[in-house]
């Protein structure tokens, strides 16, 4: 049985430094829901997906697994960076079964292929790192979090470096494999179009410190259709609620 | 991967030298000049091919080339381990790379009646000192390549929850790999100019000692000729490690000159 994610007085003060990034973070996920954070640049979205992922501690509070706290990388946690993060050393299968370390060579070899033919590149395995498009690099890089079948999958971002076209692609193609197996998914965007499309809720996170002015839940069928009209007024509505927290050279303007 | 002719290459690594030596030997046969303390390429050529003949000159190769394979071997050894270890920690850092880098600043060739004094005339000081030419090098591009791996790539390793030998074998080695082979061929060309200073410090055998040799009796065929082998072995060994490496950096994508 998955167990929620449960954020509870999440605070985050880096060493040297007087006010924290993230105070008091409170939020549970369910097993299976797709959350995404979004909020302006430095307002702490990427230090609270580190948080979650055990690459960063806690100043205070706790991220918990049911009521298993995370301290540290966790089995059941993947995460995929902002960048592909692709070791240039390993062929793009060796890169996508990195993760699996243990169990029987040919059942790894197996689970790489299904994950490689999931993302539709099959027939780039052996091909090298750099040989492939940034769109191709990060679905290896999806491939390579989701092999291990983590039951939540942290994403940092994951389509802000690609273009418009490759990434409704790359967004369609996440929640096709989302639909495979259902894993909890924290998303981070600051793409005002992202959030409605993928999630089911939207965190809206403050700046200085960070923390979550408001929780929108997405109401809207799936599959989503961008160019509906019920799309737009959750585009709207989203833009609405992210201004009423107006980025810090926006309030010096206006003041 | 386009297949390119190695013969093409050999050819074009030759002209050069061939050249230089066709020129030198027609100008001491046409007589102008007289080839005296600069032999011309056949005198050099057949004081080789006498002593190959009489058995003498493999002898002087195998003393020398185990010499520096020893010496290598140890210097190398020494400074990927303390160049990790100072990558690693910085305490280990703090306390050692000052005092390295202060023994780094000595010329090399100082040490040697030291390592007279300490170790004898005979094979060990020489080995040693070969040994510490390798090991400044080898430290320094291991310690400078660890220090300078994306601290990206390294968090993929932590997210994969990669125990700290995991770590050092699946992602920092395979990262240094590129600086490493730079490293060891900096310190392995510096062991060849080591033990011709170790064997000019009196050796019985040894290319180092046909050089002395030479001088020593007057024979600058002789001489060139060690020279020509110094030269002739130093490229063999570094294409050899060149070609050890080379199975493990194919995923290189680098600039390999024009446009």
């Amino acid at each position: 049985m998955p167990a929620p994610l449960k954020l509870r007085g999440l605070t985050k003060t880096f060493a040297g430094q007087d006010s924290p990034v993230l105070a008091g973070i409170e939020l549970t996920v369910a097993p299976g829901e797709i959350l995404a954070v979004i909020g302006g640049s430095g307002c702490g979205k990427s230090t609270l997906l580190r948080l979650i992922a055990g690459l960063e501690r806690a100043t205070a509070g706790d991220v918990l697994i049911g009521a298993e706290p995370v301290l540290a990388p966790h089995p059941a946690i993947g995460l995929v960076f902002q960048e592909p993060r692709l070791l240039p050393w390993l062929s793009v299968a060796g890169n996508v079964g990195f993760g699996l370390a243990g169990g029987p060579r040919d059942e790894r070899e197996a689970r790489v292929a299904a994950a490689l033919t999931r993302v539709g590149l099959a027939a780039r395995a052996e091909a090298w790192p750099h040989q492939l498009s940034g769109g191709q690099a990060q679905r290896a890089a999806l491939a390579r979090a989701l092999v291990a079948r983590p039951g939540i999958l942290l994403l940092d971002e994951p389509f802000s470096a690609l273009d418009a076209l490759t990434r409704a692609d790359l967004q369609d193609h996440l929640l096709e494999l989302w639909a495979f197996e259902r894993p909890t998914l924290v998303l981070v965007t600051h793409d005002i179009e992202e959030a409605p499309v993928l999630a089911d809720r939207v965190a809206i996170l403050r700046p200085r410190p960070g923390r979550i002015g408001e929780l929108l839940a997405v109401e809207l069928p799936r599959p989503r259709d961008r160019d509906h009209p019920s799309f737009e007024a959750a585009k709207r509505r989203l833009r609405a609620a992210l201004a009423e927290s107006p980025p810090p050279f926006a309030r010096k303007l206006a003041s | 991967m386009t297949a390119r002719l190695p013969w093409r290459d050999l050819l074009l690594g030759l002209a050069l030298p061939l050249l230089a030596a066709l020129a030198w030997e027609t100008a001491v046969r046409s007589g102008h000049a007289s080839g005296r303390l600069v032999p011309p390429p056949s005198r050099v050529w057949s004081a080789l091919a006498a002593l190959a003949r009489s058995g003498q000159l493999w002898p002087h190769v195998a003393a020398t080339a185990s010499r520096v394979g020893l010496g290598f071997a140890a210097g190398s050894a020494a400074g990927l381990l303390t160049g990790a270890a100072a990558s690693y920690s910085p305490l280990f850092r703090k306390l050692v790379d000052p005092a390295v880098q202060g023994l780094r600043a000595i010329p090399s060739l100082a040490w040697v009646p030291l390592f007279l004094l300490w170790l004898g005339i005979f094979e060990t000081s020489k080995i040693a000192l070969i040994a510490l030419g390798v090991f400044f090098p080898v430290y320094l591009g291991v310690m400078g390549a660890v220090l300078g791996i994306d601290r990206k790539i390294v968090e993929v390793g932590r997210i994969h929850r990669l125990s700290g030998i995991e770590l050092a074998r699946r992602i920092l080695l395979p990262a240094i790999l590129p600086s490493l082979l730079v490293a060891l061929r900096t310190g392995l060309g510096l062991g060849w100019m080591f033990v011709v200073a170790a064997e000019y410090m009196g050796a019985s055998e040894g290319i180092g000692y046909l050089l002395v040799d030479g001088q020593q009796l007057g024979k600058p065929d002789q001489i060139i000729a060690a020279i020509l082998v110094f030269a002739l072995l130093g490229k063999a060994a570094d294409t050899l490690l060149v070609a050890l490496f080379a199975p493990f950096l194919r995923w290189r994508d680098v600039y390999r000159g024009g446009r």
